[in-house]
C-alpha cells in the first residue's frame, strides 16, 4: 500500500509539471478557441464578443477562397509527400552504399534543412525569377519565364522549394533505418541469388516501413501547416492562387479583422490535419513487418 | 528514508517553484526604483525612422528627466495591427500606439484619448485631422504628409523632349508614353513602366485611390459609404492597362524592390507609380539619379488629369485607459515633438518628412520627390488620400487581387467591377 502510493506520488511529481504546462499552453487555448470561433471578434480586448453561433462555420464553407486553399493545400500534400519521401529514400540508398564520399554527400544534401524556411523562399524567389529569366535569355528556352507569376509555375516552385528543403532531412532518418537492418539477411539473399530490386523491394522496403510512417507523416503535417515557405516565395500570388491553408486563415485574422472566422477555419483545420494523419499512419503501420 | 526524504523534497520544491514563477512574472511590473519617473511606452510602426526617433526620444528625456520613454516598432501595415493587437491582449498596454484612419478610430475607441485643445491639434493643417476626428474630437495627430504619382527620370523625359508639366490629362499622359516606348532603345530602357502587380498596396490602395478620391470627397465619406460607384471606371481601367502593356513582363511577380531599386534606380524604366518614401531606396542605389527624378500626376481619363493624391500615412494615438499622469506625458511628448524648436528641426531634417503642422520652414525640405509634392501642394493640385476608409482588407486583398486576375486575363473588367462592388456592399451590411 505504502509502496503504491510512493509511486503515485513520484508518477505525479514527474508527469505533473508536463501535464501543468500542456493543459496551460495548448489545451486551455485550444478551447478557448473553439469558444471564439462561434463569436464574431476583431481582436481587440476591450471590443465586444458577439456570440454567433455556428454562422462562421456556415461562412467558412461559401467561402470561395477557402475552399481553394483547402484544395491547393491538399494537392501540394500529396505531390510534396510523394516527392520528398521518393527522393529521400533515394538519397538515403545512394549515401549508404560503400562510396569514398557518402559522408559528405550526407553532408550537402542535409544542408538546406538547416537554412530557415523565410530565407529559403527569397533564396528561391530570386531563384525562380532572376536566374531562371537570366537562363531562358541565354539558353532560349520559354519554359524557364515567367516563373511564379502563374498559378502553375506558383505551384511547381513550392513544390521545388520544399523538396529540396526536406528530401535531406527525411534521408537521415531513412539511413538511420537503413543502418538498422541486419546484414546477414542481405548477406542470405545474395547467396541465394536475389537482385539489388529484388533485395529493395522484398527486404529493404517492408524492414524501413517504421520510417516511412515517420516521415510521411512529419512530411503530410508538414505539408499541411506550411506557412513561412508560402509567405516569402508566392505570399499566394498571383490572385492568392498559392495561398495555403494557413495563410488564409492567417490573413482572414489579421488583414480582416475576422477572429471569429479564422478561429473557425483553424478548428476545422485541426479537424482535417488530425484526421489525415490518423488514417495515414493507420495505413502505414498495418504495411510494417516484424522479423 | 532517504528516498523518501529526496521524494518529498522533490514535492516541496515543485510547490514552492511554482508560485515563484507567477511571483517573477508578477514582479516585473512593481518595479520600485522607477516609481518616480512616469514610463511612457511608444509602440509604432515606421521602421525606416526608428533611429533618429530614438535619438529624438533621448534629448526629450534629457530635458524632462521625469520621463521615462520606451520605443518599439513594429514594421509593415498588417504586422503592425496583428502586433498591436497581441500587444494590448498580453496586458502591456502602450502609452501612445499608431491609429490609420476612421476604421482604426472605431475599433479602438475605448482606449482614444481625444487630444483637442493641445497646440499641436491646433496648428495641423486643414484637413488632415478629418479621417481621424470623430463627434468633434480629434483622436490622432499626423506623422507627416505623404504623396505618390509616377516618379519620372528627368533626364529621359528631356531627352525624349517631354516637358512633364505639360502631363495634365490621361491622353496627354499616354502620349507620353507611346512617345517614351517608341524611343526605348535611344533610352537604353527595357520598357516605360515597372507595373508592380504583384504588391496589391500599389494596385488595390494607391492606384485605386487616385480614382476613387473624385468619387469620395474625403476619407469620412468612403468609410461611411454603403457601396462603390466607380464613377471613373474606365479611368481606372486605362491607367491599370497603360502601366501594364508599357511595362516590364511579367507584372505578376514583379515586387516593390525590383520595380524600384532594380529597374527604376539603375535607369531600366522611365516611369514608376510610387510615393515619396521611394526615395531614400533610389538614393542608396543610385544617388546621382535620385537628384533628378519628380512626379508627374496619375491622370484620371474623364477625371481629373493635373493632380497627385496626398494624404497622411498614420497617426499617433494615446491611451487613456492607463494612468492620468502617464495621458498627460504621453500627450506633452506628441505636442513637444511637433511644436519644439528641436523637435521641429528632428522633423525636418533627421526624420526628412513633409510636416502636417504649419510653423515650419519647409524650404529645408531637400529631397526632391517631397519638393514636388509642397509644389503641387501649394498650387492646390491635390487629391485626397480615401483608402484608409476602404472596407478592412478591401483594397489589397479584393480589388488588388482582382487586379491581378484580370491583369491575367482570368477576370475582365466588368467581372472585377462588380466582384469589387459586392464585396465592399457585403463589408458594409
Amino acid at each position: 500500500m505504502q509502496g503504491s502510493i510512493k509511486r503515485q506520488l513520484l508518477f505525479w511529481a514527474f508527469v505533473g509539471p508536463l501535464v501543468f504546462a500542456f493543459l496551460v499552453v495548448v489545451v486551455v487555448p485550444f478551447l478557448w478557441g473553439i469558444y471564439y470561433s462561434f463569436t464574431e471578434w476583431n481582436g481587440i480586448v476591450k471590443s465586444q464578443v458577439e456570440w454567433v453561433g455556428l454562422r462562421n462555420y456556415i461562412e467558412l464553407f461559401q467561402d470561395e477562397q477557402f475552399v481553394y486553399s483547402f484544395w491547393f493545400t491538399a494537392r501540394f500534400a500529396v505531390v510534396s509527400v510523394i516527392l520528398i519521401n521518393g527522393i529521400g529514400f533515394a538519397l538515403a540508398l545512394l549515401v549508404t552504399q560503400p562510396l569514398r564520399t557518402s559522408h559528405a554527400l550526407r553532408t550537402v544534401f542535409f544542408m538546406p534543412n538547416l537554412i530557415g524556411g523565410l530565407i529559403l523562399g527569397f533564396v528561391w524567389q530570386f531563384i525562380f525569377i532572376q536566374v531562371f529569366s537570366g537562363l531562358a535569355d541565354i539558353l532560349k528556352i520559354e519554359m524557364l519565364r515567367g516563373w511564379l507569376a502563374t498559378p502553375e509555375t506558383g505551384f511547381w516552385g513550392l513544390v521545388m522549394l520544399m523538396t529540396w528543403q526536406m528530401a535531406g532531412y527525411t534521408m537521415v532518418i531513412y539511413i538511420a533505418a537503413l543502418q538498422s537492418i541486419p546484414g546477414e539477411l542481405l548477406e542470405a539473399a545474395e547467396i541465394d541469388g536475389s537482385t539489388l530490386w529484388s533485395k529493395t523491394r522484398h527486404i529493404i522496403i517492408p524492414l524501413v516501413a517504421p520510417a516511412f510512417t515517420i516521415n510521411m507523416f512529419l512530411m503530410l503535417s508538414n505539408a499541411f501547416k506550411l506557412y513561412d515557405q508560402n509567405l516569402s516565395l508566392t505570399n499566394g500570388g498571383p490572385f492568392n492562387s498559392t495561398q495555403m491553408l494557413a495563410m488564409n486563415i492567417y490573413n482572414t485574422a489579421f488583414m480582416f479583422d475576422r477572429m471569429g472566422l479564422a478561429q473557425a477555419k483553424a478548428v476545422i483545420f485541426f479537424l482535417v490535419v488530425a484526421t489525415v494523419s490518423i488514417i495515414q499512419v493507420r495505413m502505414n503501420k498495418r504495411r510494417e513487418v516484424e522479423y | 528514508m532517504s528516498s523518501k526524504k529526496s521524494l518529498a523534497l522533490l514535492v516541496a520544491l515543485i510547490v514552492l517553484c511554482v508560485p515563484a514563477l507567477w511571483a517573477g512574472g508578477a514582479q516585473e511590473s512593481t518595479d520600485e526604483g522607477a516609481a518616480e519617473k512616469v514610463k511612457v511606452d511608444i509602440f509604432q510602426f515606421k521602421v525606416e525612422f526608428k533611429d533618429q526617433f530614438t535619438q529624438l526620444a533621448e534629448e526629450y528625456m534629457k530635458e524632462n528627466p521625469n520621463v521615462d520613454l520606451s520605443i518599439k516598432t513594429v514594421g509593415g501595415g498588417d504586422d503592425y495591427g496583428a502586433a498591436l493587437r497581441s500587444r494590448f491582449a498580453s496586458g502591456e498596454e502602450p502609452a501612445i500606439f499608431n491609429v490609420g484612419g476612421p476604421q482604426d478610430v472605431a475599433d479602438w475607441m475605448q482606449y482614444l484619448a481625444p487630444l483637442n485643445g493641445l497646440e499641436v491639434t491646433e496648428k495641423a493643417f486643414d484637413g488632415v485631422l478629418g479621417g481621424v476626428t470623430m463627434d468633434g474630437n480629434v483622436y490622432g495627430l499626423p506623422y507627416n504628409q505623404e504623396g505618390y504619382g509616377l516618379i519620372y527620370n528627368k533626364a529621359m523625359f528631356e531627352k525624349a523632349g517631354i516637358d512633364p508639366s505639360g502631363i495634365t490629362s490621361f491622353a496627354k499622359l499616354e502620349a507620353a508614353v507611346e512617345k517614351l516606348d517608341s524611343m526605348k532603345d535611344e533610352l537604353g530602357i527595357n520598357a516605360v513602366f515597372a507595373f508592380p502587380v504583384k504588391e496589391t498596396w500599389v494596385t488595390g490602395l494607391h492606384l485605386s485611390n487616385a480614382v476613387l478620391s473624385q468619387e469620395f470627397d474625403n476619407v469620412n465619406d468612403a468609410f461611411n459609404a454603403e457601396t462603390v460607384e466607380y464613377k471613373y471606371s474606365e479611368g481606372l481601367k486605362k491607367l491599370v492597362d497603360l502601366q501594364n502593356d508599357y511595362s516590364v513582363q511579367p507584372t505578376l511577380s514583379l515586387d516593390y524592390s525590383q520595380q524600384v531599386e532594380q529597374l527604376f534606380s539603375s535607369e531600366k524604366v522611365a516611369l514608376i507609380q510610387q510615393g515619396n518614401w521611394a526615395y531614400g531606396s533610389i538614393a542608396g542605389v543610385n544617388s546621382d539619379l535620385a537628384a533628378n527624378i519628380g512626379f508627374i500626376p496619375l491622370s484620371v481619363d474623364g477625371g481629373t488629369g493635373d493632380s497627385i493624391p496626398v494624404g497622411v500615412p498614420m497617426y499617433w494615438g494615446v491611451n487613456k485607459q492607463l494612468d492620468d499622469a502617464v495621458v498627460a506625458e504621453a500627450k506633452k511628448f506628441l505636442n513637444w515633438m511637433y511644436t519644439s524648436e528641436t523637435g521641429k528641426r528632428y522633423v525636418l531634417e533627421e526624420f526628412k518628412f513633409i510636416p502636417a503642422y504649419e510653423g515650419y520652414d519647409i524650404s529645408k525640405v531637400s529631397d526632391p520627390l517631397a519638393r514636388d509634392i509642397l509644389d503641387f501642394s501649394a498650387r492646390g493640385k491635390t487629391l485626397p488620400w480615401v483608402f484608409m476608409g476602404y472596407p478592412t482588407g478591401w483594397g489589397m486583398n479584393v480589388l488588388g487581387v482582382d487586379i491581378q486576375k484580370y491583369v491575367a486575363d482570368k477576370m475582365t473588367w466588368d467581372e472585377l467591377i462588380a466582384h469589387t462592388t459586392e464585396e465592399w456592399e457585403k463589408a458594409r451590411q
